[in-house]
């Protein structure tokens, strides 16, 4: 076995042009997407900017926001602090950005020179005791993990610094976790889609990322009914917590996409929370009907000239389950390859192959695991070998690629047009569009056949 | 100076006595340089800025034929997803059909944290050379490897002979340094110690006189232009249009080098620099080891500073008069376009922030297109930028301040001083943006800046950038800034402090004896 190949599936292997930042920067992105939170970053000079750059152009130019990204406090130690402690450096940068900035809750993450020679964050905080706003400390350095772990230890941390055990639930109040911001470039456009449907079905919905909500959305978490999880990765310790520590339970369901995914997904909310069959009914013959009065404009055009495409898909594993069925299944296109980006276990890619759609007749694509950019070239060869003599090929031709900006040379080599929908997608501004639901599902195929149609 | 027998450089704070927060004028900058308290000098409150490691990463990211080994845990580097388009676009306007930006990160976690870092720094320079076949294996070296210890110099050594590509070690732990230019000195460090050799030329049967004849008289006319990422591929062409009318012949480095024209680095017969910032620690090197001259002076933005740029290097040829016809014909012209234009800037005030030297020269060019500077941020200070600061008038009524982004500074002051334009580096303008001014970009890697030609577009985007600035000013009404109305009561440099102590008041209060004479003044000039 060659070299690439024993580094290719193995977790924590190195990463050919990594689709994650670090704990850090999950951390500091799920912070951004909050309103008016401040973090404090106690770390070199260059942790906060760097993520904060991946992130901006990753996301589709998510930006700073309103603490400015570029512009976090931070305790940029050098040399000197890591040599003798760099808890005073920290102490002093919490009580200067407290006097200068004005937010809601402010939040002390770690990078991992601090981590490495013990500075306790922890001490520090409890230390300070006239905060204008809620202070906490959560230790997030880099080499802890990935994007989504920072995401799941900076919820962790907030939902245990901010709730209490209730013993009361509010009633028809959910909490949604998996949808992990600027990891998912179209994070808010997808909470509000689903807080939208959830709301049509008279459910109050804590997306604490969505329009609309500040951290009191974190603060009522340990109330809701139930914690709808949308990711077989991220989230889950989050969830996990408020199950556990909170007494909210976890309902996992797929994430997403279209109308019959949308449709399995409202059903399971419902189901799980007893709510009334003819309310369930009433909202889907509303939204398919219109769903389909949009998706029917494409009739024309999609029989007229043949818009059907051979499908390459690389996306994380969210996403590359639930496009693979919408490809398929609603656009009946061919889905020839699936990557699926997301550094797994081999547990937890059984989990993820079990969201493909596998009944009917319908064509399924080869789906791979892989975490190397350089991956899915080799996976495509491995799916596609086309019969040909010396006239005739059978090539992967009319196709199609929707993966990130990494895989232009993957579509460029089989000359295939790509739409960018995972991260990173340096290549599209991303505003209020969402690709899970209803709306987004028509958003994802207005712009597949926009792309097919651009040069007409 | 030769660290090369070193595994890295000194960081600037020792080199040069680099600082990275003062607010005052240009007298009291020079005088806390002298004394060596500008880089004691730090901050109470500070936002995150920048590292060597992710600066590093700026120049690294351009190398042809290449792959960047980004050492460290999983977010090390990640900055690179900005550049993957705009790299592969640059790279191909030097060399077309070439291979977009490549990086693997080593992807440290806990358990190397403890037993180490090299066994997968090892794999991932194996896996970089059997999947991309590169000429040059560039391994950034973060952090935590730093940290821990890891000793990549020999696992580079260690595989030197496996593998194809030149593998380059490059130290630029973000810790090591609060100048960020210190990254400068990591990468030319690296590229001097592996890639810039002296050519072996084989002993042939017969010996073609003529031919070596017509390769010394080639060298003899060749300058090296040191190129930074910060300009694009129209400024190239500008300053090689502007030095081929001295029948001179130019080859750009580092920038966009390859194996190859890295290896042609010392068949020249100049080296100049276009920022003091950037180059003085591998243009005195090459002085020192392989004799070869260099001018280290000034930046060739705006007229003043292009004709002082240009006499220098056709007074090494002893083409000054010749010099002398080109820059008179071509102010001539470059004035007689912008002459229409000075309608649009007249009494407009501009506040500048970003790189030391380039904020002074475009400071100075703007000030040619008939706007009234009030006053400019570098991101650190050092003497390099002293010639071009001879070259700005009125200099000493200007607001000098100092620091790496640190924005809540720049937008305290900008609220204050009011200006009409901002001059800004990427990284703050977010913020500044909510001030409702018509943000200038420095500097972009697409536009032109340099040179006679850099000098119009500058002028023509200008007048487009001031026509409108709706965008920012609906920004202002509706997107609150972070800070705290009672910020704005302060002085910007309420959180500079020296040693520990915070700034009483007036500028900076430095009071410590001369330490630091050896800090020369002067900008160096070995012809």
């Amino acid at each position: 076995m060659s070299l690439r190949q024993a580094n290719s599936y193995k977790e924590g292997s190195f990463i050919d042009r990594p689709r994650h930042t670090c704990a850090l920067g999950g951390a500091l992105f799920t912070l951004r997407a909050l309103s008016r939170v401040i973090p404090i970053i106690h770390a070199s000079p260059g942790c906060g900017y760097n993520v904060y750059t991946a992130f901006n152009a990753g996301a589709g130019y998510l930006g700073g926001g309103y603490c400015g990204g570029a512009a976090w406090p931070s305790s940029n130690v050098v040399e000197n602090e890591i040599v003798f402690g760099g808890e005073d450096r920290l102490k002093e940068q919490i009580l200067s950005t407290l006097e200068l900035m004005d937010g809601d809750l402010y939040v002390v993450v770690s990078g991992c020179m601090v981590e490495m020679i013990g500075d306790d964050l922890l001490t520090v905080v409890a230390s300070i005791k006239d905060s204008p706003a809620p202070l906490l400390a959560v230790p997030t350095p880099s080499f802890k993990g990935n994007s989504y772990d920072g995401y799941d230890i900076i919820l962790e941390g907030l939902f245990e610094g901010l709730t209490r055990r209730q013993t009361r639930k509010e009633k028809g109040l959910l909490n949604i976790l998996g949808i992990v911001p600027g990891q998912d470039v179209f994070y808010r456009g997808n909470l509000s889609e689903l807080k939208r449907l959830l709301e049509a079905l008279g459910f109050k919905v804590n997306s604490f990322f969505g329009d609309g909500e500040d951290i009191s959305s974190i603060r009522r978490a340990a109330r809701a009914e139930a914690t709808i999880l949308l990711s077989d990765v991220a989230g889950q310790k989050a969830a996990s917590f408020l199950e556990d520590a909170r007494g909210v339970p976890t309902l996992k369901l797929p994430f997403p996409i279209g109308a019959q995914e949308t449709e399995n997904f409202l059903k399971g909310v419902a189901k799980a929370l007893g709510l009334r069959d003819s309310k369930v009914q009433k909202l889907l013959s509303f939204e398919n009907r219109r769903y389909y009065e949009y998706l029917e404009r494409a009739a024309d055009i999609y029989n007229d000239i043949d818009l059907q495409r051979y499908t390459v898909i690389v996306a994380d594993s969210n996403y590359a389950p639930s496009v693979s069925n919408f490809v398929s299944e609603e656009l009946g296109f061919v889905p020839v390859l699936t990557v699926v980006t997301d550094p797994l276990t081999e547990e937890k890619q059984k989990e993820v192959l079990l969201r493909f759609h596998s009944s009917g007749d319908l064509p399924r694509p080869l789906v791979r695991f892989g975490t190397q950019t350089s991956d899915s070239a080799r996976f495509l060869r491995e799916a596609w070998a086309p019969v040909s003599n010396h006239r005739y090929s059978f090539t992967l031709s009319p196709g199609l690629v929707i993966g990130s900006v990494y895989e232009r040379e993957l579509a460029e080599d089989y000359s295939l047009p790509l739409v960018t929908l995972s991260f990173p997608a340096t290549n599209r501004v991303v505003f209020q569009e969402a690709r899970a639901g209803y709306l987004g599902g028509l958003t994802l195929a207005s712009e597949i056949f926009t792309t097919l149609v651009s040069g007409r | 100076m030769n660290h090369l027998q070193e595994k890295s450089p000194p960081v600037r704070e020792i080199r040069l006595k680099a600082g990275v927060a003062h607010l005052g004028t240009p007298e009291t900058l020079e005088r806390d340089l002298r004394k060596g308290c500008l880089n004691q000098a730090s901050r109470s409150f500070s936002q995150t800025s920048g590292c060597q490691f992710t600066l590093s990463l700026a120049l690294l990211n351009t190398f042809l034929r290449a792959v960047v080994i980004l050492h460290g845990p999983l977010g090390c580097g990640t900055c690179s997803i900005a550049n993957i388009g705009a790299m592969k676009s640059f790279k191909r306007l030097r060399e077309p059909g070439v291979e977009g930006l490549i990086y693997i990160n080593t992807n440290l976690s806990e358990s190397e944290v403890i037993g180490g870092g090299e066994g997968k720094l090892a794999s991932a320079i194996l896996y970089a050379d059997e999947e991309y076949r590169p000429e040059i294996i560039l391994v950034a070296i973060g952090c935590v490897p730093s940290l821990i210890g890891d000793d990549v110099d020999a696992v580079a050594q260690k595989l030197k002979n496996v593998i194809s590509a030149t593998i380059v070690p490059i130290h630029c732990a973000g810790f090591k340094s609060k100048v960020m230019a210190t990254a400068y000195d990591d990468v030319y460090h690296g590229v001097l110690t592996k890639l810039v050799r002296e050519k072996r030329y084989p002993d042939k049967v017969i010996y073609d006189e003529a031919q070596e004849q017509r390769r010394i008289i080639v060298n003899n006319r060749t300058v090296n232009v040191l190129n930074v990422t910060s300009m694009s591929r129209s400024d190239e062409l500008e300053l090689q249009r502007l030095i081929n009318s001295l029948d001179l012949d130019v080859r750009f480095v580092v920038c966009y080098g390859s194996s190859n024209s890295l290896s042609d680095t010392l068949d020249s017969a100049l080296n100049v620099s276009i920022c003091g910032t950037h180059d003085d620690y591998f243009l005195e090197h090459l002085a020192e080891i392989y004799k070869i001259p260099f001018i280290l002076d000034t930046m060739p933005i705006g007229p003043r500073n292009i004709a002082r740029w240009l006499f220098a290097i056709a007074d090494f040829f002893g083409k000054h008069k010749a010099a002398e016809r080109i820059i008179e014909e071509e102010e001539a012209m470059l004035e007689e376009a912008v002459a229409p234009l000075r309608e649009g800037f007249r009494g407009k005030k501009a506040f500048l922030a970003g790189g030391e030297l380039r904020v002074i020269v475009t400071a100075e060019l703007l000030s040619y297109l008939g706007l009234k500077i009030l006053g400019v941020k570098g991101h650190h200070y050092d003497k390099f930028a002293l010639p071009a600061l001879e070259q700005l008038e009125e200099s000493d009524k200007l607001v000098f301040e100092v620091a790496t982004q640190q924005p809540f500074e720049h937008v305290n002051l900008a609220k204050k001083l009011l200006p009409d334009v901002f001059v800004g580096h990427s990284g703050g303008n977010n913020l500044t943006s909510k001030l409702g001014l018509p943000i200038f970009p420095l500097f972009s890697n697409a536009a032109g800046y340099m040179g006679y030609a850099g000098a119009f577009e500058v002028a023509r985007r200008l007048t487009r950038i001031l026509s409108n600035a709706s965008f920012n000013k609906n920004l202002a009404k509706h997107c609150k800034l972070p800070f705290r109305s009672s910020w704005y009561e302060k002085d910007p440099y309420a959180y500079i402090k020296s040693d520990g102590l915070p700034i009483e008041k007036n500028n900076v209060a430095c009071t410590h004896e001369p330490k630091v004479l050896s800090c020369q003044m002067k900008p160096k000039r070995a012809i």
